[in-house]
């Protein structure tokens, strides 16, 4: 495969980045929600 | 709102003619910004072919500066909230503002105009006079009522410094192209005809509509606590 | 203030819900089942284009982040239309708004990174000064700047008001540059984007291509719905977090 060093940079660049965005997404939401009562999180 | 909008325009520049900030620190601070792309250019030709470009550019990092100042004149004692408690119209607040930011910047302007035909010899020329005016106008207006917009939004909040000119710079862009393609024409840089201005002030026009009606009905919304 | 009768969630609810639902998680399992077949069909099975070869597979990475940016600034512009409408100035609407652009200044980003990469490929440089080129990453920098908005601070209406209408703006703004760099652009003779990107379309790229759109379309879904869970919890733990914080501490104390 030609250019193979900026394909896989895309490749990896975009989902690593949208991976660790999701982590810490869910990470703060866990942490958060320790900290609140179930009635303030309508969707549980 | 036109009655209120003349008082406070008034009021500012009131403020100007007694404190002389604008005239003793913006004003030399564009003419330096001049004197330093020169420098930076170090050639005589290219200075002269940039120099529309050099002068807006000298007149965007001025209205930044401008802006704060004019609504550091406001936050300073509490001045806004004061004329929203009195129920001062924020449409008038803002078209003053802009009136008021309109005045300086055309001050500004010239001097950056005079300086430019001092020190990259630009010169001017008789057919271009009318394309000139009417770019610096429209251009002026559009700026002074941004400028307005996103400093009453940036004006009253810690960190507001840094911010303006991340929220103002983006929106001034097709103002930065306009009045530069238009002043080239005016001037003759580069070998460019009048008839080839007039489709950027027209830009300009469009940017100046969009954001007279955008921010009279932004401002109130903006500033309100 | 002695709320008694805040409920206590026991331990074992606390620790394991977060922001997931059950309809988060099939969204979520979705998006990564499609997102290896994007994988498996963008770098492998695809074939290599005519003119362009390899690199034609950076598309389907770019195509779907540039679909997901745009849709998330759209989907901003409407909820904040929605905060400031008449008397929906429900703070959901806001939240919507704010995580939705939090979501498109990212995968701008990501876009404007496998943009570049692959304009190295195809035209030998990072950037070319192309009308559409030009005003993403000026959208780039005005979503950067509506998030600093959103976090200069003061109550949550005041926030929300404020960054509405900074989205609203953006809207009036992004036409405009565009247009005005079109214009710019037209006076230099160059050649567009459009006219440089002929991908003549195989089958099995079109259909890279599709998944590519499905995949990053489900994944924008899951990010907002939990981003936005997340700042809705953020804001309550603003209004009242202390005093549940404080009970919570007490009632470790009579344990």
């Amino acid at each position: 495969m030609e250019d193979l060093g900026f394909i896989l940079a895309t490749y990896i660049v975009t989902f690593g980045s949208v991976a660790a965005f999701a982590i810490a997404i869910v990470r703060r939401g866990r942490r958060l929600a320790a900290q609140l009562p179930a009635k303030d999180k309508p969707w549980t | 709102m036109f009655r209120v909008a003349r008082l406070i325009a008034a009021k500012d520049l009131r403020i100007e003619l007694r404190s002389r900030v604008v005239t003793n620190q913006v004003l030399p601070f564009a003419a330096i910004v001049m004197v330093m792309f020169a420098f930076a250019l170090n050639s005589d030709a290219v200075v002269s072919r940039v120099a529309p470009g050099l002068v807006w550019l000298a007149t965007l990092f001025s209205l930044l500066i401008l802006v704060q100042r004019s609504f550091a004149i406001e936050n300073a004692d509490g001045a806004t909230d004061a004329l929203r408690a009195a129920g001062v119209d924020p449409s008038g607040i803002f078209l003053g503002k802009a009136m008021a930011l309109a005045v300086q910047l055309a001050v500004l302007e010239l001097v950056l105009l005079v300086s430019a035909v001092v020190l990259y010899s630009t010169e001017l020329r008789v057919g271009g006079i009318v394309l000139l005016l009417v770019t610096f106008v429209a251009a002026t207006v559009g700026l002074a009522l941004v400028g307005t917009l996103y400093g009453g939004l940036a004006g009253g909040v810690r960190g507001r410094e840094t911010l303006l000119p991340l929220l103002l710079l983006p929106v001034v862009a097709p103002v930065l192209i306009g009045a530069t393609r238009a002043t080239e024409s005016a001037l003759g840089t580069g070998g460019a005809t009048v008839a080839d201005g007039w489709p950027w002030v027209g830009l300009l026009a469009v940017f100046v509509a969009l954001f007279s009606v955008g921010g009279t009905l932004a401002f109130g919304p903006l500033i309100e606590e | 203030m002695a709320t008694p009768d805040i409920e206590t969630p026991t331990a074992a609810a606390n620790t394991r819900a977060g922001t997931g639902t059950t309809f988060t998680r099939f969204i979520g399992l979705a998006t990564i089942v499609s997102m290896i077949a994007l994988g498996v069909f963008g770098l492998l099975l695809s074939p290599a284009d005519v003119q362009q070869s390899d690199s034609v597979r950076i598309l389907y990475i770019h195509v779907g982040t540039v679909w997901v940016a745009y849709v998330a600034f759209a989907f901003t512009a409407l909820s904040s239309a929605a905060y400031l409408w008449k008397r929906t100035t429900s703070l959901a609407w806001d939240r919507f708004a704010g995580a939705s652009a939090e979501i498109g200044v990212l995968f701008m980003a990501l876009t404007l990174l496998a943009g570049s990469l692959w304009g190295r490929l195809s035209w030998g440089k990072f950037w070319v000064w192309d009308a559409r080129v030009t005003s993403t990453a000026f959208m780039f920098v005005t979503y950067v700047g509506y998030l600093a908005v959103r976090g200069l601070g003061g109550s949550h209406q005041q926030r929300a008001r404020r960054s509405a209408v900074v989205a609203l703006l953006a809207v009036l703004e992004i036409p405009l540059v565009h247009f005005s760099v079109k214009l710019w652009r037209g006076l230099h003779q160059d050649s567009s984007v459009a006219d440089r990107t002929n991908v003549n379309l195989h089958g099995l790229m079109l259909f890279s291509l599709f998944i590519s759109l499905i995949a990053f379309t489900l994944l924008y879904v899951w990010l907002l719905m939990h981003r936005q869970r997340v700042l809705a919890m953020q804001d309550d733990i603003d209004n009242s977090g202390l005093d549940y914080a404080l009970q919570q501490r007490r009632d470790e104390g009579d344990l």
